[in-house]
């Protein structure tokens, strides 16, 4: 049987106790860790690499998004929250699955049945760059997205903020929190120009661009350009 | 004594059924007066014009009592009010009418362009006042049949203002309601009580009864205008007892409560908003919670000295929200427009005395 090595994120010990009490009467369910604030969050995922987070939306020092925001690998997701009909909103509307405290073990038995039908990809080592199946988290406003590495088909640069797009839409997010720039794997993202990383896999058509630059046709229409400075570089990779 | 009523300005497309009624109306006037007229004494120019101009006039006499009637928003006016204003204002109309019809048939006859019956009907005061009469019931008739309708009309409105206005009422009294509930903490507190239950049922069994005074409080408190001080501090008590659960170690508190000020009289929810606020904005979202103070003493003139400090900062969009919504600002929004109507000794301010730490504090006159 498939096992989930899961970690529980709340801030209250009695609702964390409550959890493993429901949790218990489920056999898959390895719980490996509790974290009670965002700090201590992220630090535990990076540690335990669980493969399911329960979190609970309202947290002391931040949300929980803000923890899925600063992570460079999202796990499977479940959110908890008391009461709070902004956040159900935002889980409605972007199709994430969420609980409601106190917790009917009818719904985590579902919320767990049908984290355990979408499959897993093992925890590589830290400090590996993401692969295509790799599941980021994006949050943009209202918004948010759980989406693999290599949907993404390029991101533009611009201060401080990153748009990502993807699946023919666009998330702005911010840099210092998308670690994506940084763990992005070389191999298959490629820097076209200053502002512009683009996924090669999405690259359905080249063009001899400006000077002796290049046009990249990408999956969904965008047109790209690949600098002059890049150029040589591009066909380097493309000779590989 | 004017009422001003908001008309909405329709454009000259909103005007075109009525005026083709008015066509339609004086226009069909106007030709049966010709036939009445020519069928006693034959074909005469005279007959034909008194008829134009009788209906011309009367069309421009109705537009001009319903312009009347409308800027001077007579119809929110009682029935006989009205009734006596638009029988004075038909009266001149119908006479400035017949008027006109002379001045138009003396000229016409002197210049020799129009022609009368040889029989013409006389033009002495007694004919000159059927006339008027005949011409004062026709415009009355018109009069009263709209105004009718547009008395309706308005009452419609009206009535669905008052509706909207009460819809609305009731919307922010629900959005209160519903602040008042704190449905988070509720529901954080009955999940604890399910946790408790296994741990510590004693406990557990406590903190139903805490939950339930709290919830008690908040559903009654808008039954009265004033409560004691002694009142709120109790009902405080079993809201703190109850996060304390929650926060565990996280929340240590220190309540001083002059007994003096005991007896004080304030309005109900005052005190219990501030700490709600000071637990909610500070103590759930420092990591590691901290420290809630709260003080209660004699203040300026025998009033009543509330302060509240707890960990956090100030988020200048907790302060004023600029819409109210169930989950946010509803509370010290409601605050700031209690107080402002306590007069200017109710004084409330929101600051940091150092970083880290921020307080509430609300002075309330005797």
């Amino acid at each position: 049987m498939r096992r989930l090595r899961t970690l529980l994120v709340d801030d209250s010990r009695l609702a964390r106790g409550e959890l493993r009490t429901l949790l218990a009467a489920h056999a898959e369910v390895d719980v490996v860790g509790e974290a009670d604030d965002v700090e201590a969050a992220v630090a535990a995922v990076a540690g335990l690499q669980p493969d399911l987070l329960l979190l609970d939306i309202q947290l002391p020092g931040g949300s929980g998004f803000d923890v899925l925001e600063r992570l460079p690998r999202a796990p499977h997701v479940v959110f908890c929250t008391a009461y709070d009909q902004h956040a159900v909103r935002a889980f409605e509307a972007n199709a994430l699955d969420y609980l409601l405290k106190p917790v009917e073990p009818a719904r985590l038995a579902q919320a767990l049945a049908r984290v355990l039908q979408r499959p897993s990809e093992p925890s590589p080592p830290r400090g590996t760059p993401l692969a295509a199946g790799d599941p980021v988290f994006l949050r943009d406003g209202e918004r948010c997205w759980f989406l693999k590495v290599g949907e993404i088909s390029h991101i533009e640069i611009d201060g401080n903020y990153a748009h990502v797009h993807f699946r023919g839409q666009r998330a702005l997010v911010q840099r210092s929190l998308a670690l994506l720039e940084e763990r992005l794997d070389p191999a298959m993202f490629f820097r076209a120009s200053r502002g512009v990383l683009v996924n090669l896999r999405q690259v359905r058509n080249v063009e001899a661009g400006v000077g002796d630059g290049y046009t990249l046709h990408l999956e969904g229409g965008t047109q790209v350009e690949v600098s002059r400075r890049q150029a040589r570089e591009f066909r380097e990779r493309l000779a590989l | 004594m004017t009422t001003q009523v908001a008309v909405a300005a329709p454009g000259w497309r909103g005007h075109l059924p009525r005026q083709l009624a008015h066509a339609v109306i004086w226009g069909g006037f106007g030709a049966l007066s010709v036939w009445l007229f020519t069928a006693n004494a034959g074909l005469h120019s005279g007959l034909v014009a008194i008829a134009v101009v009788l209906s011309a006039g009367l069309w421009a006499g109705a537009e001009a009592t319903r312009a009347v009637v409308l800027r001077r928003g007579w119809l929110t006016l009682p029935p006989l009010a009205l009734a006596w204003r638009l029988i004075l204002v038909v009266a001149v109309l119908a006479a400035a009418i017949q008027a006109l019809i002379h001045l138009a048939l003396a000229t016409g006859l002197t210049l020799g362009w129009l022609r009368m019956p040889a029989q013409a009907a006389g033009y002495g005061p007694g004919a000159i006042a059927v006339y008027w009469f005949n011409t004062a019931v026709m415009l009355l008739l018109w009069t009263a049949v709209w105004a009718g309708q547009a008395a309706q009309r308005q009452s419609r409105r009206e009535s669905l203002g008052r509706l909207q206005a009460e819809a609305e009422r009731r919307r922010l009294e629900l959005d209160l309601l519903r602040a008042r509930l704190n449905p988070h903490f509720v529901f954080n507190a009955l999940n604890n009580v399910r946790a408790l239950i296994n741990e510590d049922p004693a406990r557990a069994r406590e903190l139903v009864t805490r939950l339930s005074n709290t919830l008690r409080h908040a559903l009654q408190h808008s039954q009265r205008e004033r409560v004691t001080l002694a009142e709120e501090w109790a009902v405080m008590q079993d809201y703190l007892a109850v996060e304390a659960v929650h926060f565990e170690q996280r929340l240590q508190v220190d309540a001083r409560l002059d007994p003096a000020m005991a007896g004080f009289e304030l309005p109900p929810m005052f005190l219990q908003l501030l700490v709600e606020n000071a637990i909610k904005h500070g103590v759930a979202r420092t990591p590691g919670g901290g420290l809630l103070e709260v003080a209660a003493r004699r203040g300026e003139a025998g009033g009543l000295h509330l302060t509240v400090e707890n960990p956090g900062h100030l988020d200048p969009s907790d302060d004023a929200a600029p819409e109210p919504s169930p989950t946010g600002g509803v509370g010290l929004a409601w605050l700031r427009t209690r107080i402002a109507g306590l007069g200017p000794a109710a004084r409330f301010r929101l600051w940091s005395p150092q970083p880290g730490r921020v307080r509430a504090e609300l002075a309330l006159p005797a």
